[in-house]
């Protein structure tokens, strides 16, 4: 304390305030409620979304505002299969060519307008317009011309074969039958836009005065890096949400998410704002929830090179890995996986796949010229820098020398320089994901086509592709199980391109004064049906 | 004076043209594109996305055309945040981060100058020991311990703070102080050893014998011919608090413009990392600017020329 203040203190000048600093210690006085109020919801969204343009938008955050401003033709049942929300009914026509989807009539946006099959149309060839550089626009890919339209080849976007034939009807032409293409139309990226309202604001139409949307909720606010809020919409035709407000807050450190849910000051968490140690604590705790995602994790193979360029060699590493050490290192819940395609999709068959089997990967390694090891090349396991990557990476290392007797050496990357690497000379052994865009299997398994760029390993099979081709084609669920079944053989069984590792799960924790939060396997939040728990019924 | 000015502007205008270049150079050596990600976009998708920011002509053309745009005061569109202009993003995020920064400050230079004078005053006593074990604590802990302590205690234990968020006036209380402790034990130090020095000099002698009371002498004499090493430390001190920490941004989820510096680096976001580094390049020159000139008040023995 320096001369002055003493001397202030001695002369009784600063004692009331030190009296009053005492007693605002010792009264442990909160200024905030605990409780709350149950007409709000709060939830985190971790990071700013960095687009509300849902021809943009690309990522999680974006995708779970959106999803509660917007519906499109379908949506997902309880077991992730198409059923019609904005529109009423579809028919598949031509063997699945052709696919006509009739819209309902009671359906509006938030200003008033009829929604109609003409924004369907307009935006769908907006998402394809080159100008518009969608990342996604690949999606609708299937459509008749739609490539074409992208790549700049076809100038007249009336061509694509996209077309609203009423203000009721909306048809869609594509090159070949794809049974996944209702799935399709459940993706954020397909639902309508107004063309009036985005010509006339630019890039500036998202903005709260400016979007129009016709979902359960609408945006009233976005403060930029801080927060988002969603008033529940009193014309949504499934009714009004029976939430009044929904406060997306954007956290991005975990510990302080949690303590704000800890605080009673949000009242739902996903994966992505609870730390992974807290996890086995908050599961013995109420609202706590294990979901089960549409993501598997992988490690890949280089195959064009010494010495994974030898199938037995592969086999012998993907037999050597203990895959139920994996959830008790990452305290997630991971389901470990030997199979490509994951539950809950159409064609998961946990039957598939290597298993761990010591002394059959020492037998194989033996053959392929390295007797417990010996000879083997240095080589180097990459992933990408995160910490869970990390504990999977040293677990995996610690398994093959333990169960073959090869040392292999960890490095890891930026996730942006790691990207590089793994397209312009990939690591003998990386680490890789996948997340579905939609519920299908063409979905995970075509990302290891010969001509696919997500093939980092630059493994070919004419056989796996021709059964991909064959399964994207085929109408037929039994026959589509039995392609996508032998493909997986060959993909994880008899040629090894890839070891899977693990489904993931994500953990979420939802207030226990509120229920009827659902979060799908796609990370989607949907809030439309969230309500306080004495509230017996929706409105 | 005016001469002094123009001269330095002058110089802060080539300081910030440097900066632009580097920073433009090193974001395109640098591994790993802006929309490269998980799932590998078809090349003609890629194509699609070049063209429309200008990513497929020659280095030359796009440094040209920014430098343009800079000029007229167009930092870009972010790629990241594709609805939103770099502008857009600064002028949404820098107030936060100067007002911040200058709480912290202000807190930061409030608290250090008792405590150095206290030290100074009773050297090597309790006082002195005492202000000398917070300084090396407030140097020593990083702002995400510090922070997440704060948080334990103040937040979660006593309930007396938000733990987070920007808004309310309480919320600004945990940060400032995280944000403010560095630098405070940085002007404790500095003030008390050159404090203790000037101590030591014949005029403060001559001063004591003349028979002016302690308190006089301290703050009188002392204090302002100490203020030198301060006043140097305070302008690029003023630049890093106001364009905002990306750790106590990060912790206290707070929207400034400090979480940029790192989250732009690893998106590659080009326009955005480019545009908060010339924007905290044009601070510290500014703010270097005006220490400078501080300089002949504190001490009219120094001119500006």
């Amino acid at each position: 304390m320096n001369l002055t203040l003493v001397f202030l203190f001695r002369k009784g000048r600063l004692r009331p305030v030190f009296a009053l600093l005492i007693l605002l210690i010792f009264s442990g006085c909160n200024p905030f409620s605990r409780g709350g109020d149950d007409k709000v919801f709060r939830v985190n969204l971790s990071t700013e979304p960095p687009s509300l343009d849902w021809s943009l938008a690309t990522d999680h955050a974006s995708f779970n505002v959106i999803a509660n401003l917007m519906v499109g033709l379908a949506d997902f049942d309880k077991s992730l299969k198409p059923v019609p929300i904005v529109a009423k009914s579809w028919n598949v026509l031509e063997r699945g060519r052709r696919i006509v989807f009739h819209l309902r009539d009671d359906l509006t946006w938030s200003d008033g307008k009829k929604v109609t099959a003409e924004d369907f149309e307009y935006s769908w060839k907006r998402l394809l317009d080159p100008k518009t550089a969608s990342q996604y626009a690949y999606i609708l890919f299937d459509i008749v011309n739609a490539e074409e339209f992208n790549q700049g080849k076809l100038a007249d976007a009336d061509q694509v074969g996209v077309k609203a034939t009423d203000e009721r009807t909306l048809e869609v032409r594509l090159k070949h039958p794809a049974p996944y293409f209702l799935s399709i139309a459940t993706f954020e990226v397909t639902y309508p836009q107004r063309r009036d309202v985005i010509e006339k604001h630019g890039t500036k139409w998202t903005d709260p005065e400016n979007i129009v949307t016709n979902g359960p909720f609408l945006l009233a606010s976005w403060k930029h890096e801080n927060e988002i809020q969603l008033k529940a919409n009193p014309n949504f035709f499934l009714g009004k949400p029976a939430i009044e407000t929904v406060e997306m807050y954007m956290i991005t450190e975990k510990t302080t998410s949690l303590a704000l849910y800890e605080q009673g000051k949000l009242d739902f968490l996903d994966n992505y704002s609870i730390p992974t140690l807290e996890k086995p604590r908050l599961s013995k705790g109420p609202g706590f929830r294990r979901v089960p995602q549409l993501r598997g994790e992988y490690y890949g193979f280089a195959v064009d090179r010494k010495p994974f360029d030898d199938v037995r060699v592969r086999k012998a590493f993907a037999m050597a890995i203990d895959r139920s050490v994996f959830p008790r290192i990452l305290h997630g819940g991971e389901q470990p996986a030997t199979s490509w395609i994951p539950p809950g999709m159409l064609a998961h068959n946990p039957k598939i796949g290597l298993t761990y089997n010591p002394p059959e990967a020492r037998r194989l390694l033996r053959e392929a010229g390295y007797p417990e090891g010996k000879g083997f090349p240095r080589v180097t396991v990459s992933y990408n820098t995160l910490e869970h990557h990390k504990l999977v990476a040293e677990a995996i290392q610690g398994m093959w020398q333990r169960n073959l007797g090869v040392v292999v050496q960890l490095e890891n990357q930026d996730w942006k320089v790691y990207l590089k690497k793994l397209e312009t000379d990939p690591p003998p052994v990386f680490r890789s994901g996948w997340g579905a865009d939609y519920p299908d299997p063409d979905n995970f398994m075509k990302l290891f086509t010969s001509l696919s760029g997500n093939n980092h390993g630059r493994w070919k099979s004419p056989r796996y592709d021709e059964l991909l081709e064959e399964a994207a084609r085929e109408m037929s669920e039994k026959k589509r199980i039995r392609l996508y079944d032998e493909a997986q053989k060959i993909l994880c069984e008899t040629e090894v391109a890839i070891m899977p590792l693990f489904v993931v799960v994500e953990s979420t924790v939802l207030n226990p004064r509120f229920t009827g939060l659902e979060y799908n396997s796609m990370s989607r939040m949907v809030l439309r049906h969230v309500r306080p728990k004495k509230v017996s019924s929706e409105k | 004076m005016i001469r002094f000015l123009a001269k330095r502007l002058l110089h802060g205008l080539a300081v910030l043209w440097v900066v632009v270049t580097l920073t433009f150079v090193l974001l395109r050596i640098l591994p790993g594109g802006p929309f490269d990600s998980e799932r590998r976009l078809p090349p003609e998708i890629m194509a699609n996305i070049q063209a429309k920011y200008h990513l497929d002509e020659p280095w030359l053309k796009q440094y040209a055309r920014y430098l343009a745009g800079v000029a007229q005061g167009d930092l870009g569109p972010s790629y990241k945040y594709i609805d939103r202009t770099v502008s857009d993003i600064i002028k949404d995020t820098l107030p936060t981060s100067t007002l911040l920064g200058v709480l912290a400050l202000v807190f930061a230079v409030v608290l250090a100058f008792p405590l150095a004078v206290a030290a100074a005053a009773y050297h090597n006593r309790w006082a002195d020991r005492g202000c000398v074990f917070l300084a090396t604590l407030g140097i020593s802990l990083p702002h995400f311990l510090l922070g997440a302590a704060l948080i334990w205690v103040f937040s979660l234990k006593l309930g007396w703070f938000q733990a987070a968020r920007w808004g309310s006036p309480d919320s600004a209380v945990l940060p400032t102080i995280t944000l403010g402790a560095m630098p405070c034990a940085y002007f404790t130090y500095l003030l008390r050893s050159s404090l203790l020095e000037t101590l030591g000099e014949d005029f403060i002698r001559t001063a004591r014998a003349k028979g002016l009371k302690e308190p006089f002498v301290l703050f009188k004499h002392a204090v302002r011919n100490s203020l030198i090493p301060v006043l140097t430390l305070l302008g690029p001190l003023f630049a890093t608090l106001v364009a905002g920490s990306f750790v106590v941004e990060y912790v206290f989820a707070i929207p400034g413009m400090g979480r940029f510096f790192i989250s732009a680096v690893t998106d590659r976001d080009y326009p955005l990392i480019t545009g908060v580094t010339l924007v905290y390049t044009a601070i510290l020159v500014c703010a270097n600017l005006l220490v400078d000139m501080c300089y002949s008040l504190v001490d009219p023995r120094i001119r500006v020329r």
